[in-house]
């Protein structure tokens, strides 16, 4: 099974969407193995279990387990190559529980 | 001539599902897509738009008869059915000249940019969709397509301005910098300003609580298949419904709002690599600069503030909209009203006493613009078949974003008929604008020049 990681945004549609289907894109260039799922801002906790990274855009007050990738990077385009090589490496390093 | 008319009536006369997957494939083509690339996209966007259609059919299908009966035990009838934003967009993506809003508001944002009387890059390319529905507006009222994007263009030369004023507080508020709100929702935070300038001299309001903890109780009922059953279970009471009435009723309200982000976020899949495109295009032509990036609003979700605002305003509005002379919509998948809550947020500095105040000040004009753009939305869906309704059957949306300049820009030619109202409007919120962006620069000096002193 592809390795999982997640982004979340406030409605889970517009903006979390766009960063996935870009990131999917990334990775499959890179011919890295993983799927990127979208959820809701709300359900995050329910998914970090199982996850290799979480993309994030929005400024997080809590610590998650798992790597937090900073997603705005993929829309602005300002330090996407940086947050990018942190998210391979993520899902490199990832062992399943 | 002929020949070429002929296929555009053929092209159109196949419904939203077919046509505008043809656009998306031409358009991916010209943006330099791979083939197969570019009819993925396309026939990702029919599956969106078909799948759209079924679930607003579905959701009509269980809201109307609930409708009808609420009507009749309480003598109350609000005959349009609220479809939310999500709805809003398929419909207005299916208007057979919404593509051509693509090269508008990047060539307008370009322009701005060269006579810098712009700092923003609009990166948010997905809510062009915003423009497209105030433009449909305009050409249902003046059937002029020059027209509905004249008024367009008006509007996006205000988003990049209202973006660029709003940068630094947005930046203080969410510790992001480089990055501003494009969204037209951003708008209804002019009108809100002087009602903040009273309340910020109430001593009471200007005190704050930690909104942390009370979200953690409360956030639940924001959680769409919660509040769907929800609101489900409270139509069928008041129209009086029994008990298995009820709860198929409940089960059936959550599904809608369940599966209506699902089903979203394949029309996000099938524009992406266009807007991908465009955006590094505009990215490596303005390299030299340094711009402010205009995102849509999700990247302030983190704030409980908003949150709780958007929980505060469910109930109001459900209640106003039995009660509020002139509204006929019955609120279901736009209640989650973020377009009232994130302008406020910006306003009221993330007060969240003041926010509550100004959102249930404002609720009322939702119902209202909500109302009022039945008629457009309704006649687009069924002339374009976006969506299958039963005749005689209406939809709109109830937290329509930015709704007093929506309503003012898409009404704004009827001064030729002697109706004055819409330019009125217009008027106040553009006086509004000003003070409020004189205030938002001021408050931008003051931190700079205090930060220099440090």
């Amino acid at each position: 099974m592809a390795t999982r990681v997640i982004v979340a945004c406030g409605s889970g549609v517009a903006t979390s969407q766009t960063v996935a289907s870009k990131v999917a894109r990334m990775l499959k260039d890179k011919k890295v193995d993983a799927e990127v799922q979208v959820i809701n801002l709300r359900e995050v906790d329910r998914y970090i279990d199982g996850s290799a990274a979480y993309i994030s855009i929005v400024k997080n007050s809590k610590e998650y387990p798992i790597p937090v990738i900073n997603g705005l990077a993929f829309l602005t385009g300002v330090g996407k190559d940086k947050e990018f090589e942190k998210l391979v490496k993520a899902i490199q390093d990832y062992k399943p529980v | 001539m002929q020949i070429l008319q002929n296929v555009v009536n053929f092209l159109l006369g196949l419904g939203a599902a077919v046509f505008v997957p043809i656009i998306i494939i031409i358009a991916g083509l010209i943006v330099k897509m791979k083939v197969k690339d570019a009819i993925s996209a396309g026939i990702t966007l029919g599956v969106a738009f078909s799948g759209m259609s079924m679930l607003i059919s579905y959701m009509t299908g269980a809201i109307t008869p609930a409708a009808e009966a609420m009507a009749k035990s309480t003598g109350i009838s609000l005959p349009i059915t609220d479809g939310g934003w999500t709805t809003m967009s398929t419909i207005s993506w299916s208007w057979p000249w919404a593509f051509l809003m693509f090269p508008l508001v990047i060539g307008i944002n370009i322009v701005m940019l060269i006579i810098k009387q712009t700092d923003t890059f609009n990166a948010d390319l997905w809510n062009v969709w915003g423009k497209i529905f105030t433009a449909v507006g305009a050409y249902y009222i003046t059937k002029s397509v020059v027209v509905a994007f004249i008024i367009a263009a008006v509007q996006i030369v205000l988003e990049l301005k209202n973006a660029d004023f709003h940068q630094h507080r947005i930046e203080k508020l969410s510790g992001i910098p480089g990055v501003t709100c494009t969204h037209k929702m951003a708008f209804l935070a002019a009108p809100m300003y002087p009602i903040d300038c009273v309340l910020r001299k109430i001593p009471a309001l200007n005190k704050s609580f930690d909104a942390d903890d009370l979200k953690e109780k409360v956030g639940i009922f924001a959680e769409n298949h919660i509040l769907g059953f929800i609101l489900g279970v409270i139509f069928g009471i008041i129209a009086r419904y029994d008990v298995a009435g009820i709860l198929t009723l409940g089960i059936q309200c959550s599904t809608a709002l369940t599966l209506f982000p699902v089903i979203s976020k394949y029309f996000m899949q099938a524009l992406e690599p266009i807007s991908n495109a465009v955006s590094e295009f505009m990215q490596a032509k303005f390299n030299d600069r340094e711009l402010f990036v205009g995102l849509d609003w999700p990247f302030l979700g983190g704030s409980n503030e908003i949150w709780l605002a958007v929980i505060w305003t469910i109930p109001v509005t459900l209640v106003m909209s039995f009660f509020l002379p002139g509204n006929e919509i019955l609120p279901f998948a736009g209640i989650i009203n973020i377009a009232i809550a994130v302008p406020a947020y910006f306003v009221c500095k993330g007060n969240i006493i003041r926010m509550i105040i100004q959102c249930t000040i404002f609720a009322p004009v939702f119902l209202w613009v909500g109302t009022a753009f039945a008629p457009f939305v309704t006649e687009l869906a069924n002339t374009t078949g976006a969506v299958a309704l039963e005749s005689g059957q209406m939809i709109s949306n109830s937290s329509i974003d930015g709704p007093i300049i929506t309503y003012a820009l898409a009404h704004i030619a009827q001064v030729v008929e002697g109706n004055f109202i819409p330019v009125a409007i217009f008027a106040v919120w553009f006086i509004c604008f000003v003070f409020y962006s004189r205030s938002l620069i001021k408050e931008k000096k003051a931190d700079m020049a205090s930060g220099n002193q440090e």
